[in-house]
């Protein structure tokens, strides 16, 4: 196996294209055949991937239950203010 | 009569609007107020610019095709509504933020990423909390930091992330890259502070 990449950047692009969802059927078959014989490559993959699904993970939140009946009771404000505001101007 | 119709469609118009709202945009809450804390790192701010890209979007909703992608359209008026009014509140964009996307567009791609981050495995990330995985990204340029969201939490196309960000496809790219990059070193020197491995 090798233990350096001379690729290194290319792959790592190709990598993120592949977790992304953007390569092709081609890029992927490519990747896979030449995976198991490059440990840059291999530990580069783990890395992206282990990025990728803690990030998804980890660092998301729920909007407060506060903004959200605030958004409801502009929006209905303001439904009844042109409600009441349509009639007069037409 | 007729104006007493007109009045009728009018109201009945306004109610289809708020129909569309729940349906199509209540459900990207979440994740726009997730956006809008992570672009702002201030909770007013952030609660601020989900209402006022509520109310926009509420606005301007003759001009959403419903079936369409709601959240993409809802990101859009975010992000431009981040960029016109609470960007220029807060800060203008750091010295290192004009570099890091000069480099991007003029695509010098080679430097930019250390050879092979061997300083950094996957077992390191995966043991590290939330906290400190946002506190990196955090640090990253507005640039950057909106590009990582908008793949890695949000899932969003290459596409997609064009259209939102106005920027062609060759440029999501480069930039996502590069953000990955910035991020991983951030990652590195924080692990090393912390005595991660």
């Amino acid at each position: 196996m090798k233990t350096s990449c001379e690729h290194h950047q290319d792959c790592m692009q190709l990598i993120q294209k592949i977790l992304d969802g953007e390569a092709s059927v081609a890029e992927k078959e490519y990747f896979i055949a030449n995976k198991d014989q490059c440990l840059p490559c291999q530990k580069g993959y783990e890395l992206e991937l282990s990025l990728k699904t803690n990030l998804k993970s980890k660092c998301q939140l729920s909007c407060p239950e506060q903004i959200i009946h605030k958004i409801r009771l502009k929006l209905f404000l303001l439904l009844i203010l042109i409600s009441i505001l349509i009639p007069l101007f037409c | 009569m007729l104006m007493e119709v007109e009045v009728k469609d009018k109201i009945h118009s306004l109610g289809n609007a708020r129909y569309v709202f729940e349906k199509e945009f209540m459900p990207h809450m979440d994740a726009m107020y997730n956006f809008a804390l992570k672009l702002t790192a201030d909770e007013d701010d952030a609660q601020d610019l989900v209402q006022d890209t509520c109310l926009k979007a509420y606005r301007f909703i003759n001009s959403f095709e419903p079936g369409t992608y709601a959240k993409a359209w809802l990101f859009r008026i975010l992000k431009n509504n981040f960029i016109n009014d609470y960007r220029k509140k807060s800060r203008g964009p750091s010295k290192v933020e004009f570099e890091w996307v000069e480099q991007s567009i003029s695509g010098e791609d080679e430097a930019t990423e250390p050879a092979y981050f061997a300083d950094l495995q996957a077992e390191t990330v995966n043991d590290m909390l939330g906290d400190e995985i946002t506190a990196a990204l955090q640090s990253l340029p507005v640039d950057f930091r909106m590009i990582i969201i908008l793949c890695d939490l949000e899932e969003f196309s290459y596409e997609e992330m064009a259209k939102i960000l106005d920027i062609p496809i060759g440029t999501v790219r480069s930039r996502l890259h590069r953000a990955r990059a910035l991020l991983k070193t951030k990652l590195v020197n924080y692990s090393k502070t912390k005595g991660y491995n």
